[in-house]
């Protein structure tokens, strides 16, 4: 019955990051943001998340937050998106004035550290360091759940909800957005020599990942009813980046990947193995640690990671096109290339 | 090189001002469409698709440009050659908005464009290419093509999911184009490779290709001949040759006097930031105060240099 | 009114610690145009080592400081030997480098707390009483700390002016491929920059937790983006705008501590956004580089 239990927690915590790691990607991946503030963008999700879902705080719970609102499920993780989004437009408002890419990630970093600094600072915000407890189990009412049914139906709830992401994500990726998001990622003033609005993209682009992290910011806190500090400290956003870039960086499939590949085996397994010696912590360091060292060796022997982007090929466009055209002396007939289209 | 935000059009509008405004110039928004008069005959009078009035920029202590000023008549191929260290870079940079000059204006077909940012002034008809190829590496060479066109309906997230027969119409028409551009540049084969995969010389080929399928009004090209074997030179020659029967206007900043000589209807020579003189080549080469600048060595040159 | 010239003098000893480590960062970029990310465990791990040696073989804490010191600066080296510099001549692109430091960032973080555990750990120091230095109130350490501070900047600035490394390192900086064909060693050069960035980094985190009274891993993480603060405010790659930047936020945070005590990284974080909004290239620019 346990390991049921570590099972079940395991495929909630896959899906829930493949929905980072696409929010991440297109960011990183696609558009060549360094994000380094990510995991704040999902702390805003999971906050938000909570406090629109809970009632107000009570004498009795000994918490402080703001709002409370005792909002359903579902509009709560819709608010949960929309604030990492509202985040995102602050922040890019301030970080993508044409700063080269390591001035935005000293601006990332250094928002994500403050961040962390005032919500654990100012306590009325959300309760701290001890952060919210108590978060309302989504579906009550709704459905009669125990706590183990209710596992289930939640991990199976953010697997269809995954679903509707990776079907979002995909329509995106093989759109011309994100033909000039790539653009973006190779040569932003060239792009703007092209006369596009560079700055536009670059939030959009930021404003689109930042809801998928948000929504599972608030997935995350209804699943595991409570959410504090200690979820979301800068490492986080490492084990993030090295999920997207081992798995495949620029590639949705890629972060499908990268999901099973970092998260889940070396973050959320590690977490059921028994203590070595007498510090309950050393198994965390070393796996941080080996984390650490497999991006870089992947960074070295394989930089495209397990499952590359894949090459845009016009195949069913081309040959609707070549279709129409008078035949050329010298050019090869038709489109030909029968690989799936982008 | 360091940028200057061109943010608001005012103040740096405010700066370079000078002279009161020419007064109402037609602002054109059409792109090579619009055909201007052909090379001989009304030079003098067809109004000039590009006009540059006394540019001064500084970097620091050094001032790279000081009081260029020069027009390239619509419909003509240009060049704009000089000694390394002259300015032109900096001044195709100050054109293309890329920096904002300190001093003087940039009139664009009347427009005043003088510290415009550099994506509006593509928007109005002027695209640039670079000295070093700065192609789309990790696009293919189709996809840089097709990544061309501004304002496409699939940049927009709304028509992606909420109109996508407009998006697909649109790709369809872009994508003929694009194919077509791609044959006459010999570059069809290779349109599914990455650009970072192709040789020096394609990839001059494919910045040029990517500036044409910009549709410009004006073109404005970085030493283009720069590494290039000479059976190549010609093709590009021709290509640009191509471009004036279609009505674009050229401006090319070149080392390569022959080939300027062969294909540029006028030349601007710059020296030290400053325009020295303009005209035809061969009146140029009997102007000594353009030997001097050249030192007498490449103007003796017909060859590529 | 008083708690605000004492916090001058408080702010004088932050602006010593943070041009110690200011200085550092920005003598490494000047040379390998990169922001270091694992910079902040530079100083933890420059601290820990230094905090090994004076409780462990019980050195006294201005040697400890000294052996921290070097020790950083030999793991930089190494560090830069073996992965960053690989790095950094094989992939053009800076998201690399960016990100390898980052993870190296991970690895130093975790490595530390796997050592030393996470807990505060403390120096063996004599208690101190704060004495009155002008209209100041500052400890003897804090002093000693301000002498270093101030003792550094001067030997940078002759460093720098006066050595024919020091001219190498200008160069170097101003131009790296001219630097290069010019028959100035890069590769050496670069090494020794990488020890002097660890070395100073050693220093700055000892001394910045002998001002805390306390060192944990994250120490130099946190302090990290203070650092930032200063280098940008100052000009990246400036030794200079280090300075003057250090002083600025050092002061500025100290002041402000004492209307508004929690939030003193904040305050660092509103310089940091209010000069790359008005002035990106740093009060004393550097040309060509931002």
């Amino acid at each position: 019955m346990q390991f049921v239990y570590y099972a079940i927690t395991l495929v909630f915590f896959f899906f829930v990051y493949c929905i980072f790691n696409w929010g991440l990607n297109i960011q990183f991946g696609r558009t060549g943001i360094l994000n380094f503030a990510y995991i704040a963008f999902v702390a805003v999700g999971a906050y938000f998340t909570g406090v629109f879902s809970m009632g107000p705080p009570t004498a009795g719970s000994g918490q402080s937050y703001i709002l409370g609102l005792t909002l359903p499920f579902p509009a709560a993780l819709l608010a949960g998106g929309l604030a990492a989004a509202v985040l995102g437009l602050l922040i890019g408002l301030v970080a993508f004035r044409r700063l080269r890419s390591d001035y935005l990630a000293i601006v990332m970093i250094s928002l994500s550290i403050v961040l962390y600094d005032v919500v654990t600072n100012y306590v009325p915000l959300f309760d701290g360091a001890d952060g919210l407890n108590g978060v309302p189990e989504p579906f009550t009412g709704v459905l009669h759940l125990n706590a183990n049914s209710f596992l289930y139906v939640f991990a199976a709830f953010t697997g269809l909800l995954a679903l509707a992401g990776w079907w979002v994500m995909s329509r995106i990726t093989r759109s011309p957005l994100d033909r000039t998001f790539r653009a973006i990622r190779d040569d932003p003033d060239v792009v703007r020599g092209l006369g596009k609005n560079v700055f536009g993209y670059q939030m959009l682009s930021l404003l689109i990942g930042s809801f998928f992290a948000g929504v599972g910011g608030g997935l995350l806190v209804e699943f595991v009813g409570a959410f504090n500090t200690s979820s979301w400290t800068t490492p986080e956003t490492f084990v993030i980046f090295a999920a997207i870039i081992i798995g495949g960086v620029g590639s949705n499939a890629g972060a499908i990947v990268g999901s099973l590949a970092v998260p889940v085996l070396f973050v959320e397994l590690p977490k059921f193995l028994p203590q070595i010696g007498g510090n309950p912590a050393l198994i965390l360091e070393i796996d941080n640690m080996i984390i650490g060292a497999l991006l870089i060796v992947t960074l070295w022997f394989r930089p495209q990671g397990l499952v590359p982007e894949r090459r845009t090929r016009f195949g069913r466009l081309l040959r609707a096109v070549d279709r129409g055209r008078p035949p050329l002396p010298a050019s090869p007939a038709g489109g030909g290339k029968e690989a799936g289209d982008a | 090189m360091r940028e200057i935000q061109a943010g608001g059009a005012g103040a740096n509008d405010a700066r370079a001002r000078g002279a009161p405004d020419t007064g109402a110039a037609a602002h054109e928004t059409g792109r090579a469409g619009a055909r201007a008069p052909a090379a001989d005959g009304g030079r003098a009078t067809a109004e000039a698709a590009l006009s540059c009035t006394e540019l001064h920029k500084g970097f620091g202590g050094v001032q790279a440009v000081r009081g260029a000023s020069f027009s390239v008549p619509a419909g003509h191929v240009c060049a704009l050659i000089g000694p390394n260290g002259a300015g032109k870079t900096t001044a195709v940079n100050l054109i293309s908005g890329m920096m904002s000059p300190d001093r003087g204006r940039v009139l664009l077909g009347g427009t005043d464009i003088t510290g415009w940012p550099a994506n509006r002034i593509a928007r109005a008809g002027l695209i640039r290419t670079y000295q070093l190829s700065r192609e789309f590496g990790r696009l293919t060479v189709l996809e840089n093509l097709m990544v061309t066109p501004a304002g496409q309906a699939g940049e927009s997230l709304w028509n992606v999911f909420f109109r996508p027969g407009k998006v697909r119409a649109e790709e369809r028409r872009h994508l003929g184009r694009a194919l077509g551009i791609l044959r006459t540049f010999g570059l069809y084969e290779l349109r599914d490779n990455y650009a970072s995969e192709l040789s020096g010389g394609q990839k001059r080929l494919l910045e040029l290709a990517r500036a044409v399928m910009a549709g410009p009004r004006l073109l404005l090209l970085d030493e283009p001949m720069a590494g290039i074997n000479p059976a190549l030179i010609d093709r590009i020659g021709e290509h640009i040759l191509r471009l004036k029967d279609e009505g674009v206007t050229v401006l090319m900043v070149e080392h390569n006097l022959g080939v300027v000589e062969r294909i540029c209807d006028q030349v601007i020579v710059m020296a030290e930031g400053a325009t020295l003189a303009t005209g035809q080549m061969s009146e140029l080469r009997a102007d000594p105060a353009v030997v001097r600048a050249y030192l007498g060595g490449a103007l003796s040159d017909s060859v590529a240099s | 009114m008083h708690a605000f010239i004492l916090s001058i003098g408080f702010g004088v000893v932050t602006a010593s610690i943070l041009a110690l480590a200011s200085m550092g960062l920005t003598l490494q970029f000047g040379i390998t145009n990169f922001v270091n990310f694992a910079y902040g465990d530079f100083l933890s791990l420059g601290a820990y080592i230094a905090w090994t040696a004076n409780t462990r073989l019980h050195l006294p804490i201005w040697a400890a400081m000294a052996v921290g010191a070097l020790g950083m600066g030999v793991v930089a080296v190494l560090l830069d030997h073996f992965i960053i510099g690989p790095f950094a001549r094989r992939f053009s692109n800076l998201f690399y480098v960016l990100i390898v430091t980052f993870g190296l960032s991970l690895i130093l973080l975790n490595f530390i707390q796997a050592i030393w555990g996470p807990n505060y750990q403390r120096y063996q120091v004599a208690a101190q009483s704060p004495m009155h230095v002008g209209p100041f109130l500052l400890t003897a350490d804090q002093l000693i700390i301000i002498a270093i501070g101030a003792g550094l900047m001067l030997a940078i600035h002759l460093l720098l002016t006066r050595t024919k490394l020091g001219k190498a390192m200008r160069a170097m900086s101003d131009n790296g491929s001219l630097a290069m064909v010019s028959g100035i060693n890069t590769r050496a050069i670069t090494a020794i920059t990488w020890f002097l960035s660890g070395a100073l980094a050693g220093l700055a985190g000892t001394v910045l937790g002998l001002d805390l009274a306390s060192i944990t891993p994250a120490t130099g993480e946190t302090f990290l983006f203070v650092i930032f603060a200063a280098v940008i405010l100052g000009g990246i790659g400036r030794p200079y705008g280090a300075m003057l930047g250090a002083l600025i936020i050092g002061l500025a945070t100290e002041i402000s501590a004492v209307a508004i005590p929690a939030y003193k990284l904040d305050v660092a974080f509103g310089l940091l956004i209010i000069a790359l909004l008005i002035r990106p290239q740093g009060l004393l620019a550097a040309v060509g580089k931002a």
